[in-house]
């Protein structure tokens, strides 16, 4: 839930990164931490397990400077995607303003993909929200494994089998190479603060 | 593709799911590989490559173990704690001081039970929020395997009066609660209820009709005097019970067991009628899809017109 003083002209809102267990959440965070140095604004804290699994979140602020005269920071969490951790994802999702959906390209997660979007649309309509309302985009992560030989989906059918109905934005991207991880992060905020212009009027001339 | 290639190419997968992390599909990819090797007698260097496949697999299943086997969580840096109290701020922002309290419970539930307890203690000091705060403190010191201690505290706050009984009851209703979920059988002395005396009802229970729904004027709590409509969801005889989410903090707390309802409607299929109810009991309810919601129970007095 964003935060929004008009009077001191600050908004604070909260992007969640979900999806199934090791599908590159952390990994997002972690490069967006360090190749976008201007715009962190706070120490990344990443609370996780032996092999890296996250157990409870991670967890790093960015700021974006004005924005039509206003200042605005982004929380940006990740959730633990393993399956069992079902409490804490919904834990971590409450509040949230938007949500980035990072999916696996290898073809062996095909299920999990699936499982873990649905996972995501019952969580948020436990909390009264429609995950057809609230600002998401999907990622199709480790696109840097094409063209290697190995079972990676292909875009068509990723987009067919988790975009369908959703026809949300998508986006190919590598966490490891860095590639559109900061086009999905740009496009979503724009998402949120649209969404977030309609319901408090927040911006400049309006 | 030759047999090596296919091979080759096979391991690469394996290997990359290992080093992902992905430990089932590692497992399910060596052990296909295995099988492909095993069935072609003619492969150079089999029995190393055997032996390679089947130490990974094993140092694959030490893993699973490890991390399946259920651990303790973590305490984490106070950096990580603070930023856990502050993700639910906004939690209720109606509600003075139940950010501080979602907070705290948000603290539990990621098992920081040490600073939970710490801010749950302090929260007990007000009058709104000690019933949550209490309720919590106990789930706190059970989810520890602290029973004796969670006891003794229970036992403390009923000794020194510190809840008044109605709240005492609530809480002693989560605290079995708590315990029956953890599978401790413990006794808690059980907390003698005040024991409202019922007035008598002047009817007889064949002469009430099937009650559908109802409507008084709330006695007490932040919206007192208010009309409100509830539906009945059970009648026996003379006794109509209602239920209220539990999110209707503010009905739930402007109803009490001793209340005398002058001014309550009755709606039947087939006639309205007013007269005198009296709320005989309030109890939160334990298990299945309603719990946590309130039900009370009215009972009859007279009928007017
Ligand atoms: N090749 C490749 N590997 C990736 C990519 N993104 C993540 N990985 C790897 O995948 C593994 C899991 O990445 P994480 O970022 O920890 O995954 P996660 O989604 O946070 O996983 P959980 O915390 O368990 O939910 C790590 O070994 C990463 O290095 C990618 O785009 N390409
Ligand atoms: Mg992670």
């Amino acid at each position: 839930m964003a935060v929004i003083n008009l009077k001191n002209r600050q908004i604070e809102c909260k992007l969640v990164y979900y999806g199934p267990g090791r599908s590159g959440k952390t990994a997002n965070l972690e490069y967006i931490n360090k190749n976008f140095s201007k715009q962190v604004a706070g120490k990344m804290i990443s609370i996780d397990t032996e092999g890296d699994r996250t157990l409870f979140f991670d967890f790093l602020p960015i700021g974006l400077g004005k924005i039509r005269g206003c200042d605005v920071r982004v929380q940006l969490y990740t959730v633990p995607g393993q399956v069992k951790y079902r409490a804490t994802r919904e834990l971590v999702l409450r509040g949230a303003d938007g949500i980035i959906f990072v999916a696996d390209s290898l073809a062996v997660r095909r299920e999990k993909n699936m499982m873990s979007l649905k996972d995501l649309h019952e969580n948020l309509k436990k909390m009264g929200l429609d995950i057809r309302r609230i600002p998401l985009s999907l990622q199709y992560n480790k696109r840097d494994l094409e063209n290697t030989g190995l079972p990676i989906m292909s875009i068509e059918k990723m987009e067919k089998e988790l975009n369908r109905q959703l026809k949300v934005q998508s986006f190919p991207t590598s966490a490891l190479t860095g590639e559109g991880v900061g086009k999905t992060l740009t496009h979503t905020i724009k998402l949120i603060l649209a969404h977030l212009q309609k319901e408090f009027k927040w911006a400049d001339g309006s | 593709m030759d047999l090596i290639s296919k091979i080759k190419l096979d391991f690469k997968e394996a290997e990359l799911y290992r080093s992902q992390g992905l430990l089932d599909e590692a497992i399910d990819k060596y052990t296909a590989i295995e099988a492909l090797i095993k069935a072609n007698s003619n492969i150079r260097q089999r029995k190393s490559l055997l032996a390679k496949i089947a130490s990974r697999i094993d140092e694959l299943n030490k893993k699973m173990k490890r991390i399946s086997a259920p651990t303790p969580p973590p305490k984490v840096s106070e950096d990580a704690q603070t930023l856990m109290k502050e993700m639910f701020t906004y939690d209720d922002p109606e509600a003075k001081g139940s950010s501080s309290l979602g907070g705290a419970i948000a603290l539990a539930k990621f098992g920081q039970y040490d600073k939970a307890i710490e801010e749950l203690t302090r929260l007990l000091e007000y009058e709104s929020l000690r019933v949550e705060a209490a309720k919590n403190l106990l789930s706190c010191w059970i989810q520890q395997n602290y029973v004796e201690y969670a006891v003794s505290l229970f036992q403390k706050w009923k000794k020194t009066r510190f809840f008044p009984p109605e709240e005492l009851a609530i809480v002693l209703g989560h605290f079995q609660e708590v315990l029956a979920a953890a599978g401790v059988t413990r006794e808690i002395a059980g907390v003698e209820l005040q024991k409202t005396i019922e007035p008598d009802s002047e009817i007889n229970d064949e002469d009430i009709l099937d009650i559908s729904a109802t409507k008084f004027s709330l006695p007490g709590g932040p919206r007192k005097g208010e009309r409100v409509e509830f539906e009945v969801s059970f009648q026996s005889g003379k006794y109509i019970q209602i239920i209220i989410p539990k999110k209707e903090k503010d009905l739930i707390n402007g109803l009490n067991p001793g209340n005398m309802l002058k001014d309550i409607i009755f709606y039947s299929p087939a006639a309205i009628f007013s007269g005198t109810g009296f709320l005989s009991s309030k109890k939160a309810i334990e298990a299945g899809p309603k719990r946590g919601d309130y039900s009370f129970s009215i009972k009859i007095i007279d009928i007017k017109s």
